[in-house]
């Protein structure tokens, strides 16, 4: 059952157009993710469902029920705000106790729910703080408090972890799906992290210029990608995309590259002789050594970085760029500046439509 | 000259820093040489200040004598005269100058109260429900203080004779209350910009409404703001003269006006008298200004907010 429908949602602001016919669905209880660069619509998206925003267009439903222009009071829902925006004339507790004091709960059970939360996020011994006088890790787990305080059907998070620092988001990532689990509320989660969609999600939407482009598991958004765009925004090293042109010879069809030309069976008959496409290639694909059934290839290495466990090579063949990953101990024996053999195979290319970006087969 | 100790390159603090009481953390940073250094400057400044106060407690000898004397013995018959004046028959009149000290007291206290009132809630319409050419109300606005206020002097005069606001505190409060809108209402805007406009989200939210939204979240957020609007407001309206002067009457006569009446007579200028009366004119302000000083100081929307 859908918790929570857009239905060709459109926000402009004068001639600037935010939101462009966003419409998706968010299952009972789901993780969800929104996930797109900055300027997306992935913001407006949420304060939309809040209702923040007013519309121009489209409705949107929640619980079973349309909200579209009803007062952000009362819906139900609560929001993790990017800049934590917690109350900074307000001691923590103070902070976590707001939602319930608007409630109108009595004050006793205020505080066992306050002391409730404050012992679920760790922040117990911060109560009597100010929020300034708080660590970043702190003030967000004050902020989630602040959200989840009152049970909300629905919690929505505009890139909570965008201002913390990295050994703090890792952590976070964990939290947020600790307590997902433990609360069990539908969760929509902005941002613009491929890697903390694709971690803590269970359906991801990747968002362009106001729109969907394409909603999977995050398993399938990597592994079949639906167009170029949300092959590059998905994975990380980002996929190689490599322009070709298809040709037809004795052999059968193959797709011309830079650097050689690859079996192009596996596509079967959707292919015609000059087609213009766009070939995607996963870093993690392409292997050291040659290799018979696959397109084999001498490359010069550009540059290495290192990652500890595993290295990036930035490659060069015949001027086309291409990334590779090799393990830490293989990767260091070569040199920037040499050359290497590499090879990847048909089976883990991707194949697009250069002009319009569309995923061929 | 005061030697003057190179100050420690400017390094960014680390957190734990930041949490140093304030104070402590300053002189450390800026070294007892530059410490010494401000505060002879403020020396400097306060010293007219300090020269008027102890003229109040010198003699008419005392007040006049050359070179000046730092060290004499006071006298609280300046003060005295003040408030009470030598009568003709031999006996001792009181002066108006209670009244006078209570109609400067009402009369800034109020106007300032109402501009801040009225100035705050067009502060927040214009920061937050913007309409189009906001920039150009609020230019229009601060216009009314770009000329200097003698050139409205005749219309004002005449308008108040007119309509018999002469002389009366509603009138004077009026004026004062106009002037120091403007200027409140810039000011608070600024306040109001600053604010992170996701805390009020976040409160609508949490099901406060736009009226808790405004009291229970805005408001507490620029209180430093607004004491500080209070306090300039209140020194600039408690000075002024001019209009005073013109459009006050007997009964609502400020002090600066009575002030500038006891010069001239046949005696001169009694300066011991005039210090006195500007000491006392100075107490209420530093009453105010000390009051408020934690306000002013506290700041306490600073950090709060990642950006």
């Amino acid at each position: 059952m859908a918790e929570l429908r857009l239905d060709g949602v459109v926000k402009r602001y004068g001639r600037t157009v935010a939101l462009d016919g966003m419409s998706f669905e968010v299952g009972d209880g789901e993780f969800f993710c929104l996930l797109g660069p900055s300027s997306a619509g992935k913001t407006t998206t949420l304060r939309a469902i809040a209702g923040l925003e007013p519309l121009q267009a489209g409705s949107i439903a929640f619980a079973g029920r349309e909200v579209t222009g009803a007062p952000v009071q009362g819906r139900g829902m609560a929001m993790i705000f990017q800049t934590f925006a917690l109350y900074p004339h307000l001691s923590v507790r103070q902070n976590l106790a707001y939602p319930l004091a608007r409630d109108g709960k009595a004050r006793d059970e205020v505080r066992r729910r306050v002391d409730e939360v404050a012992e679920l996020l760790r922040v117990g011994h911060t109560l009597e703080r100010r929020p300034a006088t708080l660590s970043g890790g702190e003030q967000q787990r004050v902020a989630i408090g602040r959200a989840i305080v009152r049970r909300p059907k629905l919690l929505l998070l505009d890139e909570p972890l965008t201002n913390l620092d990295a050994k703090l988001r890792h952590d976070m990532r964990t939290e947020f799906k600790r307590l997902h689990r433990e609360l069990g509320m539908t969760m929509l989660y902005a941002t613009p992290d491929q890697l903390e969609a694709l971690t803590m999600a269970e359906r991801v939407a990747v968002i362009r210029d106001g729109r969907v482009v394409q909603t999977a598991p995050p398993r399938d958004l990597y592994a079949r990608p639906d167009s170029t765009y949300t092959a590059g925004m998905v994975g990380a090293p980002m996929m190689n995309l490599i322009q070709g042109r298809v040709r037809h010879a004795k052999g059968g069809a193959t797709i011309e590259l830079p650097f050689g030309a690859l079996d192009a069976a596996r596509w079967g008959d959707g292919l015609r002789a000059g087609d213009e496409v766009i070939l995607g290639i996963r870093p993690h694909d392409v292997r050291l050594g040659s290799d018979p059934h696959a397109l084999s290839l001498r490359a010069g290495v550009r540059l290495t970085e290192p990652l500890g466990d595993v290295t990036v090579l930035d490659l060069a063949a015949r001027g086309a760029p291409l990334k590779m990953v090799l393990r830490e101990e293989v990767a260091s024996r070569l040199k920037e500046g040499g050359e290497v053999e590499v090879s990847f195979r048909p089976q883990d290319a991707h194949l697009f439509h250069k002009e319009t970006g569309v995923r061929i087969g | 000259m005061a030697t003057v100790t190179t100050p420690t390159p400017v390094r960014s603090p680390t957190k734990a820093k930041m949490r140093l009481p304030r104070r402590r953390q300053e002189i450390g940073k800026a070294g007892w040489g530059w410490t010494a250094f401000v505060g002879l400057v403020s020396m400097v400044y306060f010293f007219p200040v300090l020269w008027i106060i102890l003229t109040a407690f010198k003699s008419r000898t005392d007040a006049f004598a050359i070179p000046p004397k730092l060290f004499f013995t006071p006298t609280l018959d300046n003060f005295v005269s003040v408030f009470y004046r030598a009568s003709i028959s031999g006996g001792s009149q009181q002066t108006d100058f209670p009244l006078y000290f209570f109609n400067s007291i009402f009369i800034a206290g109020l106007s300032v109260l109402i501009a801040i009132v009225l100035g705050t809630l067009a502060a927040y319409a214009f920061s937050r429900f913007p309409l189009k050419g906001t920039d150009t109300y609020m230019f229009i606005i601060l216009t009314t203080r770009m000329m200097p206020p003698i050139v409205a002097i005749i219309p004002i005069f005449l308008m108040f004779r007119l309509t018999g606001l002469s002389g009366t505190y509603f009138g004077i409060i009026l004026l004062y209350t106009a002037f120091n809108i403007p200027f409140s209402v810039w000011l608070v805007k600024s306040f109001f910009d600053e604010l992170n406009p996701e805390v009020e989200d976040a409160a609508r939210m949490d099901g406060a409404t736009e009226g808790r939204v405004f009291f229970g979240v805005c408001l507490p957020q620029v209180l430093a703001g607004l004491a500080a609007t209070f306090v300039f407001g209140l020194i600039l309206t408690w000075n002024e003269f001019l209009f005073a002067l013109l459009l006050t009457g007997v009964e609502t006569r400020t002090v600066p006006v009575a002030m500038a009446r006891t010069l001239g007579g046949e005696v001169g200028v009694d300066y011991g008298l005039l210090a006195a009366i500007v000491t006392l004119f100075l107490i209420p302000i530093f009453f105010v200004t000390f009051l408020l000083q934690n306000q002013l100081l506290r700041g306490i929307t600073f950090g709060t907010v990642k950006r």
